[in-house]
């Protein structure tokens, strides 16, 4: 092709010319250097979400064919104590991942971002973000063992509930859990929110330090509206992630005793592995992806048209 | 001026607060198994067993082999994860692919489903192809993974590079390869070692692939095996199982520190 032959003519008035016509001479090369992601992100992510979807629909143990039955897993799912019970936990994990660790790591933020050696002061609570989610595991089911770290902790101070047995209680051992992935994830956030507030233009901070404003008026007034969309950020990630909690459960409960701390993630996991059931493992992750889409989603979108409104 | 004082009290008390666990772990993965009493886990340990509890871990339980396989994962995976990220990057933005956009956003889409979505048949068909269980079977899952972060990151990086440049090595006569392999990649370093930081440490601290695609020692992940470790030992042997638990944290902690300033810079380019 004549425009082949013009493209790498180091002329820059024909190079020039032929870049308005489209470039056909890339148009193989391009193809070339994206098709290995689009390969292997089709192959080994896209497939493989159709399969499970397709599986969730059917009567399916790993042996023989899987036989379609429509709705059957679904109806099975929601008829079942211990996916609602479940259900219950994942909404225990969503609401007390917003509340907690984005909470704890807006005060940081806004305490340490102005403030000289801000960052040594931040250091403490970034140490465990640092540590995996089943190391954070392994240290918090030490700790809260019956009559461990913790009862021994109260009993000297003298505080009821000493003789809690932390893990062994529904819904005590989720909400202990939850504070255990708080721990680890306060940091992170506080980091998020360092880097918003640093981002705010100086000059309405400085206007309003002039007119007196400090401290909670400062904080409510100014820094709050202008770190809306990093905490439409920061509030969004924290939503998806407690969806999919696993590893802290998976290590210190493995969603026992009963089945009483499964999340959604968990129970995908149990049908799936444990029981062999994997058309309804199938239907749990199928549910788990919708509840995840959706949140997030319609999350988004609130804010967006907030924003808009304002 | 009462504020100068408040602040920093109320930060190192809550900061002391927050290191009381990490505390509660090196104290008490320094004792001797023998010493160990759960009455008494408060007690500092000033025994100095904390290293021969970790060579225990390392050899008896046989954490070594995993560490070792764990650190092939988490440097291969998001390497070669950055190396396919960019390269579509690299497609759609210097090479102008036609319908680019889309081909990002099918890529991006990746992301969005939950890892439990690929489990199942993941598992199925490692089993059929006989790539369960096997080192290269994790490399392959752990490049993929890695691949829509990668390319989200470095297309927006690229469209931060001049077309020019782009232009110019074409005027001198370079080959597409060329371009990619010797302009756009070393000019893209800053960005490609922090998403290589984020997805290595991502890789590393995984135990839901580990767990559904291998079972043997030589083959499995670090938290798959601190997870059987937990499970098997606990009791009297806690000291070990605590040796173990900092033993695999220590690498992601140093990273982090060390990186801190890629980090939060990788954390903001993957935000927003």
């Amino acid at each position: 092709m004549s425009s082949t032959s013009v493209q790498v003519d180091p002329d820059s008035g024909v190079v020039r010319r032929t870049r308005s016509g489209g470039r056909p001479s890339y148009r193989w090369s391009a193809k070339g250097f994206v098709a290995p992601g689009v390969f292997i992100v089709a192959g080994l992510l896209y497939l493989p979400f159709l399969w499970t979807t397709f599986l969730s629909f059917t009567r399916y143990r790993g042996l023989g064919s899987p036989e379609w039955i429509g709705l059957d897993n679904y109806v099975a799912m929601f008829s079942d104590p211990a996916l609602l019970t479940s259900l219950r936990n994942t909404a225990f994990w969503v609401v007390g991942t917003i509340a907690v660790p984005v909470g704890i790591g807006l005060l940081i933020a806004v305490l340490t971002y102005n403030m000289r050696f801000g960052a040594w002061f931040r250091l403490p609570f970034l140490i465990p973000y640092a540590i995996s989610g089943v190391a954070v595991g392994v240290i918090w089911s030490f700790i809260l063992q019956s009559g461990g770290a913790l009862s021994q902790a109260m009993d000297t101070f003298g505080l009821p509930g000493a003789d809690s047995r932390w893990l062994l209680d529904a819904p005590l051992n989720t909400f202990v859990m939850i504070g255990a992935a708080a721990w680890q994830a306060s940091g992170v956030n506080a980091l998020l929110f360092v880097i918003g507030l640093q981002s705010i233009p100086k000059e309405p901070v400085e206007a309003a330090r002039v007119d007196g404003a400090s401290g909670w008026t400062m904080f409510r007034h100014i820094l709050w509206p202008m770190l809306r969309p990093l905490t439409t950020v920061v509030v969004g990630l924290s939503i998806v992630a407690s969806l999919k909690t696993f590893d802290v459960v998976w290590v210190m409960t493995q969603g026992g005793p009963g089945r009483s701390s499964e999340t959604l993630a968990i129970t995908m996991y149990r049908e799936t592995f444990v029981q062999s059931e994997y058309g309804l493992g199938g239907a749990v992750s199928v549910f788990l992806t919708v509840v995840t889409l959706t949140a997030s989603i319609a999350y988004l979108r609130r804010q967006l048209s907030e924003r808009k409104a304002l | 001026m009462v504020n100068k004082v408040i602040r920093p009290v109320f930060l190192s008390v809550l900061g002391l607060l927050w290191l009381v666990p990490v505390y509660l772990l090196i104290a008490n993965a320094s004792k001797l198994p023998g010493d160990y009493s759960s009455a008494e886990v408060w007690k500092p340990a000033f025994g100095g067993a904390l290293l021969d509890n970790m060579r225990d871990v390392w050899e008896r339980a046989d954490l070594g082999s995993t560490v070792m396989s764990t650190l092939i994962y988490s440097v291969t995976g998001p390497l070669v994860g950055v190396l396919i990220g960019a390269s579509v990057g690299f497609a759609i933005v210097a090479l102008r692919l036609r319908h680019g956009f889309w081909w990002f956003v099918f890529i991006f889409g990746g992301t969005v489903f939950p890892l439990q979505m690929l489990l199942m048949p993941l598992f199925v068909g490692y089993a059929e192809t006989g790539l369960y269980d096997t080192r290269i079977g994790l490399i392959l899952v752990y490049t993929v993974i890695s691949v829509p972060f990668s390319a989200f990151v470095m297309r927006n990086f690229f469209t931060g590079i001049a077309h020019h440049v782009f232009e110019a090595a074409v005027v001198d006569g370079a080959s597409t390869w060329r371009i990619f392999w010797r302009i756009y990649l070393p000019m893209s370093k800053s960005a490609m070692v922090a998403v290589f930081i984020l997805q290595a440490t991502f890789i590393w601290n995984d135990l839901l692939l580990g767990l559904t695609l291998s079972q043997s020692n030589d083959v499995r992940p670090v938290m798959t095996a601190l997870t059987a470790l937990q499970s098997t030992y606990g009791g009297s042997a806690m000291p070990v199982v605590l040796a173990g638990g900092l033993l695999v944290s220590i690498p992601t902690v140093v990273l982090f520190l060390a990186t801190q300033r890629i980090f939060s810079r990788g954390l903001a380019l993957g935000q927003f």
